[in-house]
């Protein structure tokens, strides 16, 4: 075992194995989310969805994804070759590094830094390159809006998104992502900081371009936004990137509200099943809402969406805030974490 | 930690915030006069908090308030007051009738009364970067004027330029002293052989960032077009409390943490006062818009004011405070009546538009004849006392070549303010100016009764300012 | 010695990525190398240890003030070759204020002499077992509380100023008024009104609205976009 722990090359094989192991999950979970969503709409709907390929339809992300690669990649000839086709990459590439830090059990991160909070909160206001630099560089106007149309929205809702991560911070006391889910065992976040939750779970929609503020996509007004110019593998890229966006989303929002790992009320039947279970439940419940919402909710107007981030959203955090802080000061409730 | 020693400060930017939310939330009646209002009574309170405020050292060496700051807070706030009064009318006629003018001057203060409390060099640049950007904000109000906005923008790009170079002068002296506090910077650098050249470089930084601000030869090439485009009470305020706040920073910077260097600054503070003095004399000359004029003076003033830092001398300080009040009276009353030149609605800069106007107006002929006078340095006007400081000061540390050159430059400059004065009263008459309103009448005559008085009464001022140099070379 | 090894590697990334930021002739490039020097910047930081510096570096600088520098570099059109033309004309003037500083910079390093009692404030250690996100916090909430809340006041002098250039109330702009939208229930707007099968539209109460008379068609063609308005 030391060879994995102590030599240079075994250190590498681990983080590769370890990078690997929530990798291809992730990925896995993507292609089924993909599936789950027309299902899912597919019932809102009353219509059956897909269910010819394979049985009830299930090898259809497959399906889909060879069909993908089969496809040819179509490079307009008046674009910025290089950006263009640095774009999907970066989407893709940091919807996936993002996950190194999730810890699906007491310990099991692959990376357990002490910042694991602000990482993702970076990582996450990166997302926006991808996009903004894909609606440049195509040289097309629908692409631009989209692009401009997405870098507005994602730059509004972050604010309100750090907010909501400072309120949990001050109830756990460190930016450790361990530390935050174990500071929920006796209260799961989500009731004492409701209001958060829910403003954090409507900027994640935001954030990720979901329904009903997929206004960057918006393909009845600028048709399919800043990838309209996309094609074959470089379009799956986004769309692969878009889809683990969500996923980091459900993942952080079931960490930092629903309790991570933690069983429910931390008592006898629940707890026979081990933590990376309900991890995964709890993210999938929360990619069920992300979809349930994209079938009930029509779009929002831009002004609307500005100002639902602006004029609602940042002070009702800042004043949740505001509360917050004086409520575990008053009561002396304030974590004394070093 | 005693808190209160920046009282006056968390007064004032708490009462600027309370004005700012009032003035958003009202929506019926313009909040602009009320607003500015509030502004001044804000103003007062904080001023009697200065002087009723405890003296000490606070805040972990960031903060001070002793004689030195409070002599300076109170003539900042003073010279602010006077701002706002005179944007009551300037504004109402220029269409900029919005509540967040007097906050913006409100926060504008705030950022002084810090510079002149300032005691680390964190301070003193978070204090100047306060002020300066409320300014940049002020100097493009009108936003829609292509004057006001080109204005604006100039003193922005410049303005950050300087603060650069202050900053990266003080990044120096920290790295090669490992403190930024004044007293400890003093201590360290009382030994000699503690000095390094790259300190001294960093100095330089720092006095170029400083002499920026406060628009002295070499760093004065915006000063004309910012003061011609800015709104006129914008000119009127960057030309008295900003320099009175950056004089004064520049003087305590030089006195106390950089004191035992008085050989490595002093060349440097007398080469830029000789050229601010001979620019602020020669250039003045030529100009025909009063605005660009007033301009030309303030270099000149902030010459003859960098030689009483120059003798290195309390006496020399005591001169420099001195200096700074007149020159905000005569300064504040000169733009006064500059705003009151308006003819049938429309604002007049040129100088020969005030033809005649010891028919048509004799009461705004004889103070602007006061405040030219004075500016000039003849007595008994309050000028010519802060000249007379200035020079023995100079005198007496043994600077002759410097005030010879000083009184000479007066003599030039005297020129140009006397024309002025002709023009009013021996050229040919042009239409009377519309009829001033009284906030105008009551500044002009103020700062005109101070101007002429002055030398009635001079003793409670001369004390204030002694006991405040005397501080700086305890 | 991987730490060294990356310290080389983002080293050079920044400072390529720097000199590329000043030589790109496409402004977006540029703005994207700066991104990529923001990042070693950070990727630095982490590796002296200061990693909530390097997080927030990141997260202000790259996800916030580039973002807006790449819009307005974006959306400006701005030739540069045009720019660059002066260039030339000025290259001497730069060659000879360069080479100024430069000697400048001899004589400083040549006369390097940092105040030797303060050797130990340089290089200021981490505690052991306090991260230095907490540090960073206790230091900058207590002792120099003074300049961070005059930095808060830097900053909203920055909005206010930021508001009083560039908002304009637009007169002929509709504000929706959620309020009122909301508040509206169907009581007011709907009357529920049972109809006889075969009764007609008087018989009932409901009349048409009186129909205008006709437009001529000329006129008609100018005001047609005011359709658009319902």
């Amino acid at each position: 075992m030391s060879f994995f722990f102590d030599n240079p090359l075994g250190i590498t094989i681990l983080t590769v194995a370890e990078a690997l192991a929530i990798i291809v999950p992730v990925l896995i979970m993507m292609a089924y989310l993909t599936y789950a969503e027309r299902k899912v709409l597919a019932a809102i709907q009353l219509r059956k969805g897909p269910n010819v390929v394979g049985p009830f339809g299930l090898w259809q992300p497959f399906a889909d994804a060879i069909k993908m690669m089969m496809k040819e990649t179509v490079v307009p000839a008046g674009s910025n070759k290089m950006l263009f086709l640095l774009a999907p990459m970066l989407t893709f590439g940091l919807a996936v590094i993002a996950w190194a830090v999730i810890p699906v059990n007491d310990g099991w991160a692959i990376a357990n830094i002490n910042v694991g909070i602000l990482y993702l909160f970076a990582i996450s206001s990166l997302g926006v390159y991808g996009i903004i630099i894909a609606g440049w560089a195509s040289n097309s106007k629908y692409a631009f809006l989209g692009a401009m149309r997405s870098a507005a929205q994602m730059v509004s809702y972050e604010v309100s998104i750090g907010f909501v991560m400072v309120c949990v911070l001050l109830c756990v006391g460190s930016l450790n992502l361990n530390d935050i889910v174990l500071a929920q065992q006796r209260v799961w976040f989500c009731l004492p900081l409701f209001p958060m939750f829910v403003v954090f779970f409507i900027s994640g929609l935001a954030e990720t371009n979901r329904a009903p503020f997929d206004l960057p996509e918006g393909e009845s007004e600028i048709v399919a936004g800043f990838f309209v110019e996309y094609s074959s593998m470089a379009f799956a890229l986004f769309f692969l990137g878009e889809y683990t966006n969500m996923i980091l989303m459900s993942a952080m929002t079931s960490i930092l509200f629903l309790g991570g790992w933690l069983a429910p009320f931390g008592v006898e039947p629940f707890t026979w099943i081990p933590g990376p279970i309900w991890f995964i439940g709890k993210i999938v419940v929360v990619l069920f809402f992300f979809i349930w919402v994209r079938g009930t909710f029509p779009r929002y107007r831009y002004d609307q969406l500005m100002r639902l981030g602006w004029k609602v959203f940042l002070p009702l955090s800042l004043l949740w805030l505001v509360l917050t802080a004086g409520a575990l000061m008053l009561f002396g409730w304030l974590p004394n974490a070093a | 930690m005693n808190w209160t020693l920046a009282l006056p400060e968390i007064v004032l930017a708490v009462l600027g915030m309370a004005i700012l939310m009032f003035g958003v939330l009202q929506k019926r009646h313009n909040p602009f006069h009320l607003a500015s209002m509030l502004t001044v009574g804000a103003f007062l309170v904080a001023g009697m908090l200065v002087i009723a405020g405890p003296e000490g050292l606070g805040y972990h060496g960031q903060f001070t308030s002793d004689p030195f700051s409070r002599f300076v807070q109170v003539l900042v706030l003073v010279a602010s007051s006077l701002t706002v009064i005179a944007s009551l009318d300037y504004n109402d006629h220029a269409n900029l009738r919005r509540f967040e003018f007097p906050v913006l001057i409100l926060f504008a203060t705030v950022g002084m009364l810090v510079m002149a409390g300032a005691s680390n060099l964190m301070t003193l640049y978070v204090g100047l970067e306060l002020q300066s950007l409320s300014i940049y904000v002020l100097a493009a109000f009108a936003r829609d004027e292509l004057r006001s906005t080109e204005a604006g923008l100039k003193y922005f790009v410049l303005g950050s330029l300087a603060s650069g170079l202050l900053l990266y002068g003080i990044s120096l002296v920290y790295g090669f002293s490992g403190t930024m506090e004044f007293d400890k910077l003093a201590m360290t650098l009382a030994d000699p052989t503690k000095v390094s050249a790259g300190l001294i470089v960093g100095i330089v930084f720092i006095v170029a960032g400083l002499a920026f601000k406060v628009s002295a030869v070499p760093f004065h090439m915006w000063t004309p077009d910012v003061y011609e485009g800015a709104p006129t009470p914008v000119t009127l305020l960057m030309g008295t409390a900003p320099k009175v706040a950056a004089m004064a920073l520049l003087v305590r910077a030089m006195a106390t943490p950089f004191g035992h260097l008085l050989g490595q600054w002093q060349q440097l503070i007398v080469l830029v006062s000789i050229a601010s003095m001979l620019l602020g004399a020669l250039a003045a000359i030529g100009q025909k818009n009063i605005k660009r004029l007033m301009a030309y003076s303030s270099i000149g003033h902030m010459g003859y004011v960098l030689i009483g830092l120059a003798a290195g001398t309390p006496n020399g300080i005591r001169g420099v405070l001195i200096y700074l009040v007149t020159y905000v009276f005569m300064n504040a009353g000169t733009f006064a009546c500059i705003i009151a030149m308006r003819r049938r609605g429309r604002s007049l800069e040129r100088i020969s538009d005030l033809g005649g106007l010891g028919k048509t107006d004799p009461m705004l002929a004889m103070w602007l004849t006061v405040f030219m006078f004075s500016m000039a340095g003849i007595p008994p006007f309050a000028g010519f006392w802060g000249k007379y400081f200035i020079f023995t000061a100079a005198v007496q540390s043994g600077m002759w070549a410097l005030a010879v050159i000083g009184v000479l430059t007066s003599v030039i400059g005297a020129f140009y303010y006397i024309r002025i004065i002709k023009v009013m009263y021996f050229d040919t008459a042009e239409a009377a100016f519309d009829p001033r309103s009284a906030s105008l009448s009551t500044l002009a005559a103020v700062s005109g009764l101070f101007t002429t008085l002055f030398f009635v009464f001079p003793a409670p001022l001369v004390g204030a300012a002694e006991a405040a140099a005397k501080v700086l070379f305890g | 010695m991987i730490a060294a090894v990356a310290f080389y590697v983002f080293a050079l990334i920044l400072l390529a990525s720097a000199v590329m930021v000043v030589s790109a002739r496409n402004p977006v490039h540029s703005v994207l190398f700066l991104i990529l020097a923001f990042f070693n910047a950070a990727a630095l930081f982490l590796l002296a240890g200061a990693e909530f510096l390097a997080m927030i570096l990141v997260i202000v600088y790259v996800g916030a003030v580039a973002v807006l520098f790449l819009f307005v570099v974006m959306m400006l059109d701005v030739n540069f070759a045009e720019l660059r033309s002066g260039f030339q004309r000025y290259t001497p003037i730069g060659l000879a204020i360069g080479f100024v500083l430069a000697a400048e910079l001899f004589i400083v390093f040549g006369g390097w002499k940092i105040a030797p009692d303060e050797m130990s404030l340089r290089f200021a250690p981490t505690a052991a077992n306090v991260n230095n996100t907490a540090q960073l916090g206790k230091l900058i909430y207590t002792d120099y509380i003074f300049l961070f809340q005059t930095a808060g006041l830097v900053l909203l002098v920055a909005m206010i100023g930021a508001i009083v250039l560039t908002l304009r109330d637009r007169q002929t702009s509709r504000h929706q008024n959620i309020a009122r939208q909301i508040a509206r229930i169907p009581a007011d707007t709907l009357e529920m009104v049972s109809v006889r099968s075969g009764a007609g539209m008087t018989e009932i109460g409901i009349r048409r609205p009186k129909v205008e008379a006709a437009v001529p068609e000329v006129e008609h063609a100018t005001t047609d976009h005011d359709h658009g308005a319902h």
